[in-house]
């Protein structure tokens, strides 16, 4: 057992490559699909009830898709509209889309628990618009939100795995590889299940860490 | 040998005519706070003892230590004889299941009421006496009707607890107890949580178990009823029995200088 | 793609649902096992159940199937797909139902317990009159929810080879060299069990605040 630790360890180098990838992947991700669920969470509390309920049904009908499915769907289907993208882009686009709807959700949620005091201040000092909401709104609604906000994030980083079957060199392939190579599929998984514990432990005490920040300016 | 002259002798005295209620130098802490200290007491059968004192004076404390929700560090509590929280003769810890054996014998009215809101009015009654006295379902639902009725919320028996007012679900509470057919009940400050209005109707429930000759410990701020349905009060200051008396002496002749602080407050009141 | 096509997507599907349903049934006691451990604070094993559940709640199914799939043989156990497919979906989601009860358990009001205390009951009694029937009824939203993050995830056996609505998909895409309308017909057979199932919550939160004025 211990023999094949060491031959994980001799090739860590694969390991943390695939490490690396994982952490790349999710935190682009993460932040094109808040800026993308901003301005969902922007139509959803839309006052034009049509595109408020497109919207809606779009986002419910996201969180009622696996997102494996989601990510085939755009690697081998898109190719029939001409549109060819590499595993590792269709990865990300997949990743994007589907927790640009949670996220989306995840702000309306928080914005719809504003006070109203916010806005009506900033009316009156003449905001409005987009600037009304990228300076005014956003910031606390950001704020409210960052532990459900790192619940996603660890959801994003455990979708990444996904992606392995897309043969997308992440965290979960490089252990895969290493264990069909080497033959040793006790260690090589186990220290892939430490490492994405690892990574779901520092997003968690990042947002502990967000929150006193955030409390120390309440 | 030694171990058959002890049983004897616990048999002996477990046969003759014993207080409900002993309790031998009580003392308990909470961490460095010491709320209890020294406490003896006796309640004998078919009487109703009142435990008053101010606040912190361990008064609560005290009460639950005599069915062991909270466990003294020191001395001893019996029931009928029977010493609770240790095996006959030993210092070995009860099992939860002899624990459980010996609290139901002993009937708690909380200030809470702490009834299950899952279960109907009936529903609570009959719980523990079908599921831990294991007695007939006919014969339970029997009785519980008849104490619904002494009560007075005969017609609540298939009523929700969170549909009742404070003062019925106390009286559910104390049906509840009696349902289990024990041998003393204790009130824990069992008007405290209601509104002024609603004291009435639970105070004349006790009344009238007092007087039927329940044997009954209440915690209690009502002086009143102290004064009226006590056979003997029990004064407690900074967890020390401080004074022991009936209560005509309690109350008309105090002997100690705390006892007569205690009253003067509840006389300016 | 043909009749043939999604007659072999359906079976998919329906084992792909009776995997997900075993790993339910299977997950949803087991979490409450393990959450009865760190309730009653049983020395060593309650903090091995957080470790595990800690642990279980950061691995993806993916990682946690290829581990348990190709691990076990390893140390002399041999395994087939369908026994670590369950296993996978089953030791991950009681992981999540443990915190789901833990949270319930904790909330519990103690006054009830006390007042069964005091009435007799042991701890096992008091738990199966008292404080089970009420906490299955509040858990039942969160629960209902979990079931449906695992079935989102279950496409994750794919990786283990058991041929389910994922592969079948696949395979169908590879032999016509049209990918898309498989992989739509599955994606739209998966999005109506999970509607199922998130209607189900919807209506289960309603009727439980209606019912007991809490949801």
């Amino acid at each position: 057992m211990s023999h094949e630790f060491a031959v994980v360890w001799a090739h860590k180098d694969r390991l943390l490559e695939g490490l690396a990838n994982t952490i790349w992947l999710s935190l682009l991700a993460t932040a094109i699909a808040l800026v993308l669920g901003a301005l969902i969470a922007a139509v959803l509390m839309s006052r034009l009830s049509v595109a408020r309920r497109a919207m809606q049904w779009l986002v419910d009908g996201m969180r009622c898709v696996p997102f494996l499915l989601l990510a085939y769907i755009v690697y081998y289907g898109l190719p029939t509209f001409g549109i060819r993208l590499n595993n590792w882009t269709a990865g990300l686009c997949a990743l994007v889309l589907y927790n640009a709807a949670y996220l989306g959700e995840i702000l309306r949620g928080a914005w719809a628990g504003l006070p109203s005091e916010y806005t009506d201040a900033a009316h009156a000092f003449g905001f409005q618009g987009l600037l009304l909401y990228r300076r005014i709104i956003l910031p606390p609604v950001i704020l409210a939100s960052v532990p459900i906000i790192g619940n996603q994030v660890i959801q994003i980083i455990k979708d990444s795995a996904f992606l392995t079957i897309l043969a997308v060199p992440e965290l979960t392939h490089a252990a895969s590889a290493i264990q069909s190579t080497y033959f040793v599929p006790f260690a090589a998984f186990v220290a892939a299940v430490a490492l994405y514990w690892v990574l779901c432990r520092a997003v968690e005490l990042t947002v502990g860490w967000t929150e006193r920040r955030a409390e120390e300016r309440r | 040998m030694a171990l058959d002259a002890k049983i004897a002798t616990e048999f002996a005295t477990a046969t003759a005519e014993r207080p409900v209620i002993e309790v031998r130098g009580v003392s308990k802490s909470f961490g460095d706070h010491a709320v209890l200290c020294d406490v003896s007491l006796t309640v004998d059968k078919g009487k109703t003892i009142c435990i008053l004192g101010p606040s912190g004076s361990g008064k609560s404390t005290l009460l639950r230590c005599l069915n062991w929700l909270e466990r003294p560090d020191h001395g001893d509590v019996y029931l009928s004889g029977q010493r609770i929280g240790y095996r006959v003769g030993g210092h070995v810890a009860m099992s939860s299941s002899e624990l459980a054996a010996i609290r139901a014998r002993i009937g708690m009215v909380f200030q809470h009421f702490n009834l299950w809101p899952h279960l109907t009015v009936l529903g609570n009654l009959i719980e523990a006496p079908i599921y831990v006295q294991r007695r007939a379902r006919d014969t339970v639902i029997a009785d519980a009707e008849r104490l619904l009725t002494k009560v007075g919320l005969a017609e609540k028996r298939d009523v929700y607890p969170a549909r009742l007012s404070g003062g019925q679900k106390q009286r559910v509470a104390i049906a509840r107890a009696l349902a289990m057919r024990p041998e003393v009940l204790l009130f824990d400050e069992a008007t405290s949580a209601l509104d002024p209005e609603l004291v009435g109707e639970v105070l004349a429930v006790m009344k009238d178990l007092a007087n039927e000759g329940m044997t009954m410990v209440v915690v209690t701020h009502e002086m009143g009823f102290a004064r009226e349905a006590a056979d003997e009060i029990v004064f407690l200051d900074h967890g020390r029995v401080v004074e022991v008396s009936d209560p005509a002496s309690f109350f008309d002749r105090p002997r100690s200088e705390r006892a007569r602080q205690f009253l003067q407050r509840y006389e300016r009141a | 793609m043909n009749a043939a096509g999604f007659a072999s997507l359906l079976q998919g599907a329906a084992l792909t649902v009776m995997l997900s349903l075993i790993g339910i049934v299977a997950g949803v006691p087991l979490g409450l096992a393990l959450a009865l451990v760190r309730w009653a604070r049983i020395p060593l094993l309650s903090q091995v159940v957080a470790v595990y559940v800690s642990v279980l709640r950061a691995t993806p199914l993916v990682t946690l199937a290829l581990l348990i799939f190709f691990a076990l043989p390893n140390i002399g156990i041999p395994v087939d797909p369908i026994p670590a497919a369950i296993l996978t979906l089953s030791l991950n989601t009681a992981a999540f139902n443990c915190e789901i009860w833990r949270a319930a358990l904790t909330d519990f009001a103690k006054p009830q317990i006390e007042a069964a205390k005091a009435a007799g009951m042991t701890p096992g009694l008091a738990f199966r009159r008292i404080v089970f029937p009420q906490i299955w009824r509040t858990s039942l939203p969160a629960l209902v929810n979990e079931m449906t993050l695992l079935i989102k995830g279950s496409p994750a056996i794919a990786v283990l080879g058991a041929v389910d609505i994922t592969r079948a998909a696949v395979r169908i895409g590879s032999e016509t060299y049209e990918p898309l309308p498989p992989f739509i017909a599955a994606t739209i057979i998966y999005f109506a069990i999970i509607l199922v199932f998130v209607r189900a919550q919807r209506t289960i939160e309603s009727y439980m605040t209606r019912r007991f004025g809490f949801a």
